[in-house]
């Protein structure tokens, strides 16, 4: 069943389409990565599903519903949530309290709220950062942090924009890790991911936006092997 | 967590007990010191819902003062028959209500502003109101109001008025205290660190907003119908004063902002300060109002929660 549909999705600011007339859909329990250039429209995808930019034209549908225009605090409590590319910690509050958040409201709901925090600490391997303050964290940690608090809310759908974007390979290893852990835990994961290691390591499947049109769509290796994203990426011989 | 929370009830109960029967030994004029800190620490608290939990600094609060004890005034003048006890609720009822009403009216888009646009933006509301109960001749806002005596007799007024604002600022800490411990509060707290993230992880952040804010409002109402009993005679200039939009935030900043004793402990010190050390210097409170100001954001931000945070923080 695909737990997430876009369908023909546009978006413009003013004159500049930076999504054009793209549709996929993601399937229950996958993990997805979506690469492209800069600027090709991948971190904007992520701000129309979370309701937190409007669309221009087309339709999200999430667990056969329509979510296309509704408010992102309705959206997160259905359960998609969403790990920043630049981390955005609650500074004056420890990684506990932090990921707390997340348990209290999404999709979690004011339930088992210290057993689903610590499960999702557990999850991410913060769990012995938790009376830390965020704000003392290095930036590797506070990726994890992240998807803590974004997993906290028992979403269905994580939304990871670049969780390996700046970090060592050991640091990315782990990452890597915590998102396998994630998904195995039930929680479908989408990725905007650079890495192309990472992204052909932890990828059923991978999507290729370039200048906001989806041009490629399968498995990693197909993808690897397709000339228009490596012309994308490279640019086509002799162009001039 | 390392605070023990008996503890601290126990030294709770203990500080109302004695701040409960200071009138019984304290000299009137420290009587009148006792009242305006409670006075003020209740304001304090009630601010601190929206500007300490949420982060939206108001600079404009005394518009639910002046709301809050003019509205009492009118409604009150119309029920002269009432007996003096019973003219108090329905004073602080109608007050307050309408503080409420009047919060959730221009809640939608004064809190679409952040930062400093919402603290001026509230300061113009406070001016609005303080214009037109001046201007507005059924307000009577230039000619002044006249409260009825409600203190019983064989009380001392000052004693009354004292017990009285005791009661409202417990009343508004423990509500404070429930707040701070609820989802409500955790979600205003999201919302203070990073709206936009509170948002993506399911708080209804506009309506948690709204409702600080008319929570807020109410409270500030309260104190200010108390207030405008006990002084029984008010004009628009003494409840909506610029002085006070400016020493609820000085509150906060000074005790801790964000911690639920940080606007009574800045309350108690600054009237402290400006009216017993600086008592006989008339007027210089409120330039002794801004030096604290400038000093404490140059000094200890974090005010003197943060002072002692951090010592304890040094000691381990």
């Amino acid at each position: 069943m695909s737990l997430l549909t876009v369908e023909r999705l546009s978006k413009n600011f003013r004159g500049l389409a930076a999504i054009s007339d793209v549709s996929f859909a993601i399937e229950d329990g996958s993990i997805t990565s979506i690469i492209g250039p800069n600027g090709a429209g991948k971190s904007t995808m992520f701000n129309l599903i979370t309701g937190y930019l409007p669309l221009t034209a087309g339709e999200i549908r999430f667990k056969d519903r329509r979510i296309t225009g509704m408010a992102t605090n309705r959206i997160a409590e259905l359960g998609i949530a969403r790990a920043f590319q630049i981390a955005r910690p609650f500074r004056d509050l420890s990684v506990f309290e932090n990921v707390r958040i997340g348990a209290l409201f999404g999709k979690a709901g004011p339930r088992d709220v210290a057993a689903t925090t610590h499960l999702a600490m557990e999850l991410a391997s913060i769990a012995s950062l938790a009376e830390q303050p965020a704000s003392s964290l290095t930036v590797g940690q506070l990726r994890h942090l992240e998807v803590a608090r974004a997993i906290a809310t028992r979403a269905d759908l994580l939304l990871a924009d670049e969780p390996c974007a700046g970090l060592n390979p050991t640091e990315t290893a782990a990452m890597i890790d915590v998102l396998r852990q994630v998904r195995s835990n039930g929680v479908t994961v989408v990725l905007v991911e650079h890495d192309m290691p990472s992204v052909m390591e932890v990828s059923d499947r991978v999507l290729v936006l370039d200048a906001g049109r989806l041009i490629a769509d399968g498995s990693p290796k197909q993808v690897a092997n397709d000339p228009k994203v490596i012309a994308a990426y490279l640019g086509t011989p002799d162009a001039s | 967590m390392t605070r023990n929370p008996t503890l601290i009830f126990v030294l709770v109960a203990a500080a109302v007990v004695v701040l409960a029967a200071g009138p019984l030994f304290l000299p009137p004029f420290y009587v009148r010191v006792g009242q305006l800190m409670l006075y003020s620490a209740g304001l304090g608290l009630a601010w601190a819902i929206l500007g300490g939990l949420a982060g939206y600094v108001s600079f404009g609060h005394a518009a639910f003062i002046g709301v809050g004890a003019f509205t009492a005034g009118l409604v009150e003048g119309q029920l002269t028959g009432l007996p003096p006890l019973l003219l108090l609720p329905v004073g602080l009822l109608a007050g307050a209500g309408c503080c409420g009403i009047l919060a959730a009216l221009i809640a939608y888009p004064i809190l679409r502003l952040r930062g400093t646009f919402f603290a001026i933006a509230m300061l113009g509301v406070s001016h609005v109101c303080a214009e037109l109960t001046n201007n507005i001749d059924f307000f009577q806002g230039s000619m002044g109001l006249n409260f009825p005596p409600i203190a019983p007799s064989g009380m001392d007024p000052a004693n009354f008025f004292y017990e009285l604002y005791l009661a409202a600022a417990l009343f508004i800490l423990l509500i404070s205290w429930l707040v701070r411990r609820s989802r409500f509060g955790a979600g205003l707290l999201s919302i203070r660190e990073d709206e936009d993230t509170a948002r993506m992880l399911g708080v209804p952040t506009e309506r948690y907003k709204r409702l600080a804010f008319v929570l807020s409002a109410v409270l500030t109402g309260v104190m200010g119908v108390i207030y405008a009993h006990s002084l029984g005679y008010i004009t628009t200039d003494s409840v909506y004063r610029d002085d006070t939009n400016l020493s609820l935030i000085v509150y906060s900043l000074l005790g801790g902002m964000g911690t639920l004793f940080g606007p009574v402990i800045g309350a108690f010190l600054l009237v402290f300060v400006t009216q017993v050390i600086l008592g006989r210097l008339l007027d210089f409170h409120l330039f002794a109002t801004g030096l604290v100001l400038v000093v404490l954001v140059l000094a200890a931000p974090g005010g003197v929660a943060g002072l002692l945070k951090k010592r304890k923080g040094t000691a381990a």
